[in-house]
């Protein structure tokens, strides 16, 4: 009988020297983990869904790859790691002392339309620290991540930052007055930086679109602008020690990353970060290769309350060339 | 160096127009200078283009294959990627239409088919309908199918109407605006931020797109 070698959409096997150089990555952002302080955790692969249903946005719910357990369980596989990460701390966190450094490595599976360079199965390695300071926490793991980037041997290296929830009062001030998703469609048309659809939101917004900054940052509102000064001196900072990687603060990557409830629930993003958020390209590939933040909001909602920050790396877009994937990219002549 | 993707066929006039229009574009990048070649680089200027289909140009930006691109509205509705969407060209603007033979579109509540080559962009409109459509997929030729009873209406590009007034096919209803966008990859912008953002200065001065 002949046995087909295919795949399902969505997943690659990674044969002979693409598993040896991803391993090398791999192992290579591993030992700088361990030399950093940070401990191993290994996580299932399956978990209960109900746990995360409070957490999910509808994009979120939809990704999840769910089945009924031979119990009756309603089982999920591991879409994302820090909420799992998350659930399992939260109700251990007054017998362990912070700071708290963790990493991870390991597959997520996530349903995705089928495009190319859009895999359902990831290899992802993650850290996480908990931590009472925040400000040190979140210099110290963008540094580990900036660390582990250039460790990854992919270059050239390319990292905007952002904050959660800084455009959300002049998103929702001009979005209402669109109709009731009118601050969805705006922030969606800020991320895509349409400066028409800006332009004549607000001139805040077009600014933003414009710069990636705005013109008086205090028109984002008394704590925002704080934020935003904090978020500008740290990129300073670490623009002179990684003079090889280049740093941008840009507000506009990160407009559909919101903190008001109302608006957080209809752009349909991963909905835990609420403060400094961020986004890498490195090598060749086209496609952010990893990204992070804070997510403080993340513990809070499961009951605790714990600091904490962290990022994970897509190694299958970390680790150049691409894999030969099962994806095929459906063209209309 | 950076890649610019253009698009074959009705965007690529508009397109060139427009860049031309805002001193964008020397004689090297006209319908003629650069011919059937699938890629050219233009002397001196540090300019690659590329030649491509409306519907690859998306996910050749996306991977940032080229770094920026122009492609139409409507494809972006089908073949949407992560990708950055600062402007739309005035010039060979049309519609994306609803059209049968008429009188009007389906009366509320009934069920018809629905042939088109953009499906995404139909489920949206037929869920916004007081009517159901099983929506059938075309690849060229959508008007053929509710003159020959393939489909009681279709969703197609309408630049002037004189096809369909030639075939006895009336537009039931207009969905949307159709421009050709200018779309930008997310890791480019960062990158050559300085040179895009000069370059859409001079289109918006030149009044050609916003």
């Amino acid at each position: 009988m002949k046995v087909s070698a295919g795949l399902p959409v969505g997943v690659a096997a990674l044969l002979f020297e693409s598993a040896r150089a991803r391993r090398a990555v791999e192992t290579r952002l591993v030992d700088r983990l361990e030399a950093e302080g940070y401990g191993e955790v290994i996580l299932p692969v399956l978990d209960y869904a109900e746990p995360y249903d409070s957490l999910l946005t509808a994009t979120g719910r939809g990704e999840l790859y769910r089945f009924v357990d031979r119990g009756g369980d309603l089982l999920a596989l591991r879409s994302d790691f820090t909420p799992m990460l998350a659930r399992l701390l939260a109700p251990r966190l007054a017998s362990l002392d912070l700071p708290l450094r963790l990493f991870y490595r390991g597959d997520v599976v996530r349903y995705q339309e089928e495009r190319a360079g859009h895999l359902r199965e990831l290899f992802q390695l993650g850290a996480e620290l908990l931590s009472d300071d925040a400000a040190a926490a979140d210099r110290e793991v963008l540094r580990l991540f900036l660390r582990l980037l250039l460790a990854s041997g992919a270059a050239p290296v390319e990292v905007v930052l952002g904050l959660a929830g800084a455009l959300d009062e002049p998103l929702l001030r001009a979005g209402r007055a669109m109709g009731p998703d009118g601050p969805a469609r705006l922030a969606a048309a800020v991320a895509r930086r349409e400066r028409g659809v800006a332009r004549q939101a607000s001139e805040i917004l077009f600014e933003v679109v414009d710069h990636g900054l705005p013109g008086n940052p205090a028109a984002l509102g008394e704590e925002a602008a704080a934020r935003l000064a904090d978020l500008l001196a740290l990129r300073d900072d670490l623009a002179a020690e990684f003079p090889q990687v280049r740093l941008t603060v840009d507000l506009a990557e990160f407009a559909r990353q919101a903190r008001d409830p109302e608006l957080l629930q209809a752009v349909g993003e991963r909905a835990y970060y609420d403060g400094i958020v961020f986004q890498a390209h490195a090598g060749p590939s086209g496609l952010a290769v990893g990204g992070g933040g804070r997510y403080d909001r993340l513990f809070r909602g499961l009951g605790a309350a714990a600091p904490a920050v962290g990022f994970s790396l897509g190694l299958d877009r970390l680790c150049a060339p691409a894999p030969v994937t099962a994806s095929v990219m459906e063209v209309a002549p | 160096m950076i890649r610019l993707a253009l698009p074959k066929g009705r965007n690529l006039g508009p397109v060139l127009a427009a860049l031309a229009a805002a001193g964008l574009a020397g004689e090297e990048m006209s319908e003629a200078g650069l011919g059937r070649r699938l890629r050219t680089t233009l002397p001196g200027t540090g300019i690659e283009v590329l030649s491509l289909k409306d519907w690859d140009l998306p996910l050749y930006v996306e991977h940032g294959v080229a770094d920026c691109g122009f492609v139409g509205s409507d494809v972006l509705g089908e073949v949407d990627g992560d990708l950055l969407v600062p402007l739309r060209l005035h010039a060979g603007r049309c519609r994306l239409s609803l059209i049968g033979k008429g009188p009007g579109p389906p009366t509320p509540g009934s069920q018809v088919r629905l042939a088109t080559k953009y499906p995404a962009t139909a489920r949206r409109v037929v869920a916004l309908r007081p009517w159901g459509a099983e929506i059938v997929r075309l690849s060229g030729s959508v008007e053929l199918a509710p003159l020959l009873d393939l489909a009681e209406i279709a969703l197609d590009i309408v630049q002037t109407g004189r096809t369909l007034a030639e075939n006895h096919l009336v537009e039931l209803d207009e969905v949307e605006e159709v421009a050709a966008c200018l779309v930008v990859n997310r890791a480019s912008f960062q990158r050559h931020r300085e040179l895009l953002n000069r370059w859409i200065g001079r289109l918006e001065a030149a009044g050609v797109a916003s």
